[in-house]
């Protein structure tokens, strides 16, 4: 977690961040929304597949980031990277304006320093219904999906680092931040 | 004998250590709160993988003593903090340049130290350099095997500090090559890991 860019959000009492080996089933049954950062371990995170799907299935809403290697729904599958990826296949383009992403040049968070990459290499394979909001390369390999779950509740997956930390511009980073939380607070849809 | 891992459950630390590149260099993957269920003694290595967090270990720091104490042998690769289950540990972290690389013709200054060593039978010293976290004062009588810039040890080999061995190293190889990312830290496992299997394991490589 890039703490600074939640500190309003943390101090308001809005978000409060709990270490994965510290969560209970009692911090699920109160969220509204979630955020799973690239480091989860995945494999610990399998206890609460009851509670992330009672959490969904009234509605909460999910940031998922990294790649998906041990599904905690059905529905989700297998992180698939680009295969000998090259700088072609990780130019950026949006496909659907989500509200987090809505106004913000897809281009800006395609580099760091002028290096192509970071942002993601691969995808989190879509559910069925889901929609694609960004991708990468010729491929349109969707980096970035949001799956409104048909029992409730909302995915949104992002196949690599937390995309509030790519790109260089530290005001979009911000925004891509604060955004986030009020999509997962219900206040931005 | 065999290679007990431990698995902490991040994606890449699932990606290098059961993906079938990687896997058969691992006998068992244990999870951190599952050791006190383990007999450490009959594996040959305990292998911690980087950005293992160090609170998971620290309940265990007792056991993995023991286990070094009666001869056993770990490797614990980078970003963690070690010295909380582990001992003789005196790390000093470093701001990391991510873009050293950008400039033509730049240098880490990553150098190996140890050239007569095994281990650099299988790696070369640009298999070691992609960045740095930090780098280590280890005790009197540790083989240095590779040093940063400032001739600093980034890997060495510690048998004084117990009976047993203990490879401690600051690169962080497992998260990059788990990324899909940085082809220098695949190659740097292509060699390790055989040669973790062959000169600690004692088993010839196929």
């Amino acid at each position: 977690m890039t703490a600074p860019a939640f500190a309003d959000a943390i101090s308001s009492g809005l978000m409060k961040v709990v270490r994965e080996m510290d969560l209970t089933g009692e911090d699920f049954a109160t969220a509204r929304g979630l955020i799973t950062t690239t480091h989860l371990d995945q494999i610990g995170f399998q206890r609460f597949a009851p509670d992330v799907t009672a959490f969904l299935d009234r509605g909460g809403r999910w940031i998922y980031h990294g790649h998906i290697l041990r599904p905690i729904l059905a529905e989700l599958g297998i992180y698939r990277s680009i295969p000998n990826p090259k700088r072609p296949d990780f130019v950026q383009a949006r496909l659907h304006d989500h509200p987090i992403f809505a106004g913000i040049d897809q281009k800006m968070l395609e580099t760091n320093r002028g290096v192509a990459g970071f942002y993601g290499r691969g995808h989190n394979p879509p559910p069925p219904g889901a929609v694609v909001i960004n991708v990468l390369g010729p491929a349109q390999t969707p980096v970035d999906w949001v799956w409104a779950r048909p029992q409730g509740g909302e995915l949104l997956s992002h196949a690599g680092n937390e995309f509030w930390g790519c790109g260089d511009d530290p005001e979009i980073r911000k925004q891509l931040a604060g955004r986030a939380v009020a999509w997962l607070a219900g206040e931005l849809n | 004998m065999t290679i007990l891992a431990i698995h902490p459950g991040a994606y890449y630390h699932i990606e290098t250590l059961e993906a079938p590149r990687y896997a058969h260099h691992f006998d068992v993957l244990v999870r951190p709160e599952d050791l006190p269920s383990v007999d450490l003694g009959k594996h040959a290595v305990v292998f911690i993988p980087c950005r293992t967090p160090a609170d998971r270990l620290a309940p265990h720091a007792a056991q993995l003593r023991a286990y070094l104490d009666q001869g056993g042998t770990i490797v614990a690769t980078g970003e963690t903090n070690w010295d909380v289950f582990l001992p003789g540990i005196n790390f000093t972290p470093q701001p990391t340049n991510w873009w050293w690389w950008l400039t033509p013709g730049a240098d880490l200054g990553v150098r190996v130290a140890s050239a007569g060593h095994s281990l650099f039978r299988r790696l070369g010293q640009d298999d070691l350099t992609w960045h740095l976290h930090g780098w280590f004062d280890p005790p009197d009588g540790a083989e240095v095997l590779a040093v940063n810039g400032e001739g600093k040890p980034i890997l060495y080999v510690d048998e004084v500090t117990t009976p047993g061995r203990m490879i401690i190293t600051s690169l962080d190889p497992c998260f990059h090559h788990g990324s899909h990312f940085m082809p220098a830290t695949t190659r740097f496992l292509d060699g390790f890991l055989p040669w973790m299997r062959e000169e600690l394991d004692g088993a010839q490589t196929k």
